[in-house]
């Protein structure tokens, strides 16, 4: 039944001491030796680092094919049946030499007379030299601090110098680098306290708090995000496959999810043709994340800049899946877009969903060359895109208009040209006169109430929901649903009000995370413990979830209060258009006939046999609508808001901002 | 028969793994936790084990971005 089926890692049987042991293959040796509850001395290798094989005191000796040899464990990949064995007199001898050697040249170090002592390495007189150094906190060359530097934040600061005697560590020409950013992650992992924190910036309460949830999250990164979303690879960008994948990449004005030309932009293209610097570009100084891309010397083809090479931002996720959504398949167009959006100061999330907009509206005689100036605004159609883009820089023509955004397009459009004003509220993707960002969400409710009720408008940064029901089916009733939205819009508050990047919450997911129940691991709980300890470590004050959320609905509330005020901030300002919650042309719906036939029949209970494609839509719209109200009326419950969305008195003074310049507010928008 | 997220129906046959189901489900993304009668299943063992008959496999993922 199964297509192409993925051939996973192989398994291979071992034998460690005699004991046999399954391990799965590249686990690195030590790794299946301490798994099978052995234990060898080792001084270079570190848990959240890659092995070095520096030390040479995880020696073990493996007998493959009849021949025997030495292997240092904790670099040595298992890829073939071997036999272990880590404690013959060859390797005790062995490591109790250079255990008197460490002994010899740091004897006052903590760390080296402990595994002197396991060893079985007393004589600290037998290798003394003039290299011996008394310190009790001597760098004992590990390579922990380089490694970290490296790998933790993707700075590469420290390094060695000198060979043989002369080896030491330090910052290169051995002077201070400005490069450096004070992350103390060398600190962090220093065994021996030779690297010290000499300065705590800002005066947090609690340092050494805040450093360990830091480095807990640093070591994730660099150990499980080349397993999971590459960001430091490819950034936001590895969306684009998946998304494609699960239908919910928006194509043509979000009509459809997947496009068989999605290959041309996904993010292995980027890598390959286009991200220069092959390194992680970190958009802060000493994120550990550094999901921020760019593309080097690309040759701009339209514009005031036209012929230049320049350097690009991204593209990001969503910028690509605005080409999608665009019908352009293209990244050098998708680059360039890029770049100029991010010259003039446009967004390209709102741009790309209005240009598709736009198309559609084309595609379907609403508007002619006659209103574009000329322009054949077709899905794909590249080189019309970016001249409006510079239209509008210059202030002239139909650029102008597109710069408008769909709210007022639709009301143009309907005014002068007498447009079908319902179609146009159908197929233009914006709530509250804020553009869609790029995810299709017919198949979510979840996904269209995070959007549409979102306080700022359809985008993510309240919530992203889209796989909780949609793929995952998690929250099957109303009521759950309710409770997952009255959760996460709340919860990712918090990160705009203390000026955190969300990105450390939940695209680095601990390997244990699965260990919790469905509707707690997607909190992501560790996660949100670090963030709890970072607030705790800075200020002194311990914080629990009930707080954080306390903290987050004070504002969640004031901010809805405001919207009302200004007249955005009802329940018709929550409302999606229809392409946001189902089919709105028979295109589509022909598109995802089974999946829409499915839900009639299962769960409408209408049979859909013998009905036209336009009744089959008017039922589903009418469903799905139903449904959304349902959910709509759940959440302002749970948030304390009347039918209409709007908080109560009740729930002001609950939160304690009922103060008189709020209650103010809540008398109406302003006229 | 075979249940996925307590949703999509795929026919078993015999010897069926849960790569196979992810497979024929197109469940590719990176941050996904899988369960067959509740049972965990770790990634590296998705390739060998074996989904019985009348199996509840749960197939759960974890949004990132935003």
């Amino acid at each position: 039944m199964a297509k192409a089926v993925k051939s996973g890692p192989k398994k291979i049987d071992i034998s460690i001491n005699g004991k046999a042991v399954t391990v799965t293959e590249d686990t690195y040796l030590l790794n299946a030796i301490m798994n099978a509850g052995f234990n060898v001395p080792t001084l270079c290798n570190h848990k959240d680092l890659a092995p070095e094989g520096a030390c040479r005191l995880c020696l073990t000796e493996i007998e493959a094919n009849g021949k025997r040899s030495l292997v240092t464990a904790c670099n040595y990949p298992v890829r073939e049946k071997i036999e272990v064995f880590t404690n013959t007199d060859r390797i005790k001898n062995h490591r109790k030499t250079l255990a008197e050697m460490y002994l010899g040249r740091w004897p006052n170090v903590e760390v080296i007379q402990n595994l002197a002592k396991i060893c079985g390495a007393t004589d600290s007189e037998k290798f003394k030299s003039e290299l011996t150094d008394e310190n009790p906190k001597a760098c004992v060359l590990c390579s922990h601090c380089v490694r970290a530097c490296n790998s933790f934040v993707v700075q590469n600061v420290l390094g060695f110098a000198g060979r043989g005697i002369t080896r030491h560590m330090t910052m290169p020409f051995g002077e201070t680098d400005p490069h450096c950013v004070g992350c103390t992650s060398c600190a962090y992992v220093c065994p021996t306290g030779a690297i010290q924190i000499a300065d705590e910036m800002n005066n947090p309460a609690d340092p050494e708090l805040i450093r360990f949830h830091g480095m807990r999250i640093n070591a994730m990164m660099s150990t499980h995000d080349k397993l999971q979303n590459r960001m430091r690879e490819v950034g936001t960008a590895n969306l684009v496959e998946v998304m494609d994948n699960y239908d919910i990449l928006p194509v043509h004005n979000y009509k459809f999810g997947q496009h068989p030309d999605t290959a041309k932009i996904d993010s292995g293209v980027m890598k390959r043709k286009y991200f220069t610097q092959d390194i992680a570009d970190g958009c802060w100084m000493g994120c550990s994340v550094s999901c921020a891309k760019a593309v080097d010397g690309f040759e701009l083809k339209t514009g005031p800049y036209k012929g230049q090479r320049v350097v690009v931002d991204g593209p990001e996720y969503e910028t690509a899946a605005g080409g999608s959504n665009m019908g352009c398949f293209d990244l050098d167009f998708i680059v360039e877009f890029n770049f100029y959006c991010d010259t003039y100061g446009i967004d390209t999330i709102s741009y790309a969903t209005t240009m598709a907009f736009v198309m559609e509206a084309y595609e379907a005689g609403i508007i002619t060359s006659e209103h574009t100036g000329g322009k054949e605004l077709k899905f794909g159609a590249t080189g019309e895109v970016l001249e409006c883009i510079h239209e509008l820089a210059r202030g002239e023509g139909f650029g102008v208009d597109v710069g408008q955004g769909i709210r007022r397009l639709k009301e143009k459009w309907s005014k002068e040209l007498g447009a079908d004003a319902k179609f146009l509220q159908d197929i233009g993707m914006e709530v509250k006169g804020l553009e869609f960002s790029e995810y299709v969400s017919k198949e979510s409710p979840l996904q269209q109430a995070g959007y549409a009720m979102a306080i700022k408008g359809p985008q993510h940064d309240e919530s992203l929901l889209v796989f909780v029901d949609a793929i995952n089916n998690q929250a099957p009733t109303i009521e759950e649903k309710a409770e997952v939205l009255n959760y996460f819009p709340i919860f990712r508050t918090w990160f705009s009000l203390l000026g955190q990047c969300k990105l450390i919450w939940n695209d680095i997911v601990p390997p244990d995370n699965s260990k919790y129940p469905p509707n707690e691991a997607v909190k992501i709980p560790e996660r949100v413990e670090d963030f709890q300890k970072f607030y705790e470590g800075m200020t002194g004050e311990p914080l629990d979830e009930e707080k954080m959320l306390r903290q987050s609905e004070r504002v969640f509330n004031l901010q809805r209060v405001m919207n009302y005020y200004l007249g955005y901030g009802t329940r018709e300002d929550d409302m999606p258009p229809l392409r946001a919650v189902g089919p709105a042309t028979e295109e589509e719906y022909i598109s995802r006939k089974e999946r829409y036939d499915k839900q009639m029949k299962e769960e409408i209970g209408i049979d859909p046999d013998g009905k036209s494609t336009r009744e089959k839509m008017d039922i589903i719209r009418e469903y799905r609508y139903k449904r959304y109200n349902e959910l709509v009326d759940a959440v302002y419950k749970k948030r304390g808001w009347d039918k209409n969305g709007i908080p109560t008195v009740e729930r002001l003074q609950e939160l304690g901002i009922d103060v008189p310049e709020v209650l103010a507010m809540l008398k109406g928008p302003e006229k | 028969m075979i249940t996925v997220n307590n949703k999509e129906e795929l026919e078993w046959c015999e010897g069926m793994t849960v790569q196979e189901v992810l497979d024929e489900m197109g469940y590719d993304y990176p941050l996904i936790t899988v369960t067959v009668n509740n049972q965990l299943v770790q990634q590296e063992d998705y390739a060998t084990y074996e989904v019985p008959d009348n199996a509840e496999v749960n197939v759960f993922h974890l949004v990132h971005g935003g």
